[in-house]
């Protein structure tokens, strides 16, 4: 429905929380960054700008008086709906892994970095245009198994190869491009959101511990190099 | 996890029983085993002679020792040593004779031997004793019967003599007188002879009684001769020869002889006083001549035989020896070899007996085993349900079941989890509420610095930060429920490693060594949260932390060091503790993260314990493999 054009018309964004002073912020900070914000302060208002305005990507508060952001991000499940980033007060890893299992595609915990959760936002609107695997779901490939939601490995033997956050962004970026060349600043465009901390060299790093971790014996080569250009997803992934 | 440790009732009462078995069963074997060994028995010689010849002709006709007679048998090319003792020399040469050996080829040493008349034997041929001494009796009455026949012959005789008389006292008549007196004087002297002969028969049949009388003593009766054997060894001989030989032949010194005349044989009156025909003793001398009436037939009338004796001396020859070795030479020139001592293979009932015991008392040990495991069945699974209610208060309640006791303990534990579930509800809702309330206003004052200066920017956003971390840590620790996350099955190497590389990757000098895959069973969230608490810890501390992961006896060993001041000795337990901080100036956080990291441990089955470091603090994590 909501295709986003990025040159015509601005992403919209809906921001849903009780509290005013942080649907305030939130929406300056996302109009600062060439979002249209409108924001909503309960369920009921939120899906009232749904039906009017519509939107691309909702910000959405977990704890709110009446019906709470996880069962309303339950129910806007299925194709066609904004991309929904969770903001919650809960901060735990249990409390993420939950939310993205029931169908948000990221989750940050309160207070967040305002510029991070803009740039969340922008990843979650540009996977969504690849039309990427949902956190919830997991992708598989050449016996192993993304869990989406955990950031974790399942190998051919169901034993958990935990990855660093560094690994899972580059697995995913692969699994969303795969059997295409992809070049080293494509790579960090995709995985890093071309993060200050990041540069050329440690993609080759990462590629190098991903492609140890993914090393079975008589398995075949997952991740190639392409000389002089890049690297190659050598698997289709399926979901 | 430590509660675990001790065996099982059952295998207490189990090993119990099968202690006090296998000690009485010792010693039920050590007694049959070590008991002091009888001294060798003393044997007679003719005894060992006799099996001696037995294993002998055992050998020749089966060519392999025997094993029996108590006796150990062997063959073997030396033979035994030779004694030298003239009495077992002649034991030897008797072996021998027996045996159709020379006698170099039979070897007789014994160890001990005694020689003496003072031993007596219970006898051993009882029967063949009596019979021999009724047939003494017989013969004596044989010789009775012979000796009445020649008086009565002699009777006739004189009858005819005197029938001849009187034929010769009417020739008489015719006669002359002197020629008649010479007749008369003739025909006396033969009478008197006629009388003596009478008399030396009944002096026969009257020896031949005696004789039968002193049956105490060994008889042998042999062609006309009774031989007695006396039992201080003197051998007396009484030759009876039939009426018309006469002789007489005794030789009993110092012997009471008592002499008298059986029913069958009545003694006609002498006509003239006997002639001394034998050479008698005094005593018996004394009285034959004139048999005392008072001692006929009335005590004595029939001749009963003897009571069979228990006891008499040893035979000629024979001598008590043991500890001996008896040996023959074989015809193919080795020795058999007898030897007196204890015979293992008669022991064979012992083992037998052992088998016996010890399959009894491994069946009851199996036994006792499997009762008492019956008998804690119930507690068993009554821990087994208490211990799932422990980790996770949502499991399925206690089954009342089993003994009494059993069923009230149950029911408290179900009480217990119905408040525990409560309570537990009650926590997660009062958390959420505090993470609400105090981090909705930290995301207020967050996206308010987001308008103040770059500067204060920064700096406003770290306070907010730290604040934020400690909140996070407060509840974290409080929410902590290490039993709620599935368990799975991960690789520790790769998780270790994440976290080295994430930290790395941030440009913070975390380190990992260890094998490169290394699977374990747990909760990957947790175990991720442990070990980020310690290395955040580390890093907190120091500058650097270095993690060294390897397997050691079916766990997992995880050291995680760092170069900072590292933890006296005297905190290393209290660190453990909620809120206690090494350092109260200086460090941030609220010290909640070693006890959350302990806590995910000992949840994990494992722990973490802080070991002496040359520099800096060295934290142990251990888990099960």
């Amino acid at each position: 429905m909501a295709l986003m054009n990025e040159t015509a018309q601005p992403p919209r964004v809906l921001i849903v929380d009780d509290d005013a002073a942080i649907r305030e912020g939130l929406v300056e900070v996302f109009q600062r960054a060439g979002f249209a914000a409108s924001s909503a302060s309960d369920v009921p208002a939120m899906e009232k700008v749904l039906n009017t305005r519509g939107a691309d990507v909702i910000v959405l508060d977990v704890m709110m008086p009446g019906e709470d952001g996880l069962s309303a991000c339950k129910r806007l499940s299925g194709k066609g709906r904004p991309a929904i980033i969770m903001l919650s007060a809960l901060g735990d890893d249990a409390d993420r892994i939950v939310g993205l299992e029931i169908g948000a595609d990221d989750y940050m915990s309160k207070p967040c970095n305002p510029r991070e959760l803009v740039a969340r936002a922008k990843a979650v609107l540009r996977r969504r245009d690849n039309d990427s695997a949902a956190p919830g779901e997991s992708v598989r490939f050449a016996g192993f198994r993304i869990d989406i939601a955990r950031r974790e490995l399942i190998d051919p033997d169901d034993v958990v190869i935990p990855l660093s956050a560094g690994e899972f962004r580059l697995l995913r970026a692969f699994v969303e491009r795969p059997q295409r060349v992809l070049s080293r600043e494509q790579l960090l465009d995709y995985a890093f959101d071309n993060d200050s901390d990041v540069f050329d060299r440690a993609v080759d790093v990462q590629v190098s511990r991903l492609r140890r971790k993914l090393e079975r014996p008589g398995g075949i080569e997952i991740i190639r190099t392409v000389r002089g250009e890049g690297y190659l997803f050598a698997v289709k992934p399926a979901s | 996890m430590n509660e675990t440790r001790g065996l099982p009732i059952a295998a207490y009462l189990g090993a119990l029983v099968a202690i006090a078995l296998a000690a009485a069963f010792i010693a039920t074997l050590a007694i049959v085993i070590f008991l002091p060994p009888r001294p060798p028995d003393v044997m007679r010689t003719d005894t060992v002679t006799e099996n001696f010849q037995a294993g002998y002709d055992h050998m020749l006709a089966l060519n392999r020792p025997m094993n029996e007679r108590g006796m150990v048998w062997a063959v073997r090319e030396d033979p035994p040593e030779q004694l030298g003792s003239p009495v077992m020399r002649h034991t030897r040469d008797i072996l021998a004779s027996a045996l159709e050996l020379g006698q170099d080829q039979v070897r007789i040493q014994a160890s001990n031997v005694v020689q003496s008349d003072t031993f007596v034997f219970r006898v051993a041929g009882l029967e063949d004793w009596t019979e021999a001494s009724q047939q003494a009796v017989e013969d004596a009455q044989a010789a009775a019967e012979e000796a009445r026949r020649a008086h009565e012959e002699a009777t006739e005789r004189l009858e005819a003599a005197r029938e001849r008389i009187r034929d010769l006292e009417h020739d008489r008549e015719e006669m002359s007188a002197h020629q008649h007196a010479a007749e008369v004087a003739r025909e006396r002297e033969r009478e008197r002879a006629e009388a003596r002969a009478e008399a030396l028969a009944e002096r026969q049949a009257a020896a031949a009684e005696r004789l039968a009388e002193r049956l105490e003593q060994r008889i042998r009766v042999e062609g006309g001769r009774v031989i007695i054997r006396r039992s201080d060894g003197e051998t007396e001989t009484v030759e009876i020869h039939g009426p018309d030989g006469m002789v007489q032949n005794f030789e009993v010194p110092d012997v009471d002889v008592r002499v008298h005349v059986p029913d069958a044989v009545a003694p006609p009156a002498p006509v003239s006083p006997p002639a001394p025909v034998a050479r008698v003793t005094p005593s018996e001398r004394a009285e034959t001549p004139t048999p005392p009436p008072a001692r006929t037939p009335v005590a004595r009338a029939p001749p009963v035989p003897p009571a069979p004796p228990m006891f008499a001396p040893a035979p000629e020859g024979v001598v008590l020896i043991s500890g001996f070795e008896v040996g023959a030479q074989l015809p193919d020139g080795r020795w058999l070899v007898m030897r007196q001592g204890r015979n293992w293979a008669e022991l064979g009932w012992i083992a037998r007996a052992a088998g016996i015991i010890g399959g009894t008392l491994l069946v009851l040990s199996i036994l006792a085993v499997l009762f008492a495991r019956y008998l804690t069945r119930p507690i068993r699974s009554f821990a087994d349900a208490v211990q799932a209610v422990g980790v996770n208060p949502q499991s399925e309640p206690v089954v009342e079941e089993g003994p009494q006791e059993l069923r009230g303990a149950a029911r408290a534990v179900n009480t217990m989890q119905a408040r525990l579930r409560a309570l537990i509800a009650d926590r997660t809702k009062t958390l959420a509420a505090v993470a609400h309330d105090m981090r909705t206003p930290l995301m207020r004052l967050r996206l308010a610095a987001e308008n103040a200066p770059p500067e204060q920017r920064e700096k406003m956003a770290k306070e907010i930060g730290e604040v934020e971390a400690l909140v996070a840590s407060f509840i974290a620790f409080a929410r902590d429920d290490p039993a709620e996350e599935a368990r799975v099955r991960l690789d520790i190497a790769a998780l270790l490693q994440s976290i080295a590389d994430d930290h790395a990757d941030h440009n913070r000098s975390v380190t990992f060594e260890g094998d490169e895959r290394l699977i374990i069973t747990g909760q990957s969230l947790g175990l991720k949260r442990l070990f980020a608490n310690l290395i955040e810890n580390a890093l907190k501390y120091g500058d650097t932390a270095r993690i060294k992961l390897r397997a050691e006896d079916g766990a997992v060993i995880v050291d995680v060091e760092d170069d900072g001041p590292g933890i006296p000795a005297d905190q290393r337990e209290s660190v453990f503790e909620p809120f206690v901080r090494l350092n109260e100036e200086g460090t941030r956080g609220a010290g909640l993260g070693l006890a959350a990291a302990r806590s995910i441990a000992r949840a994990h089955g494992g722990d973490i314990v802080i070991l002496d470091a040359e520099n800096g603090a060295l934290i142990r994590v251990t888990l099960p493999g």
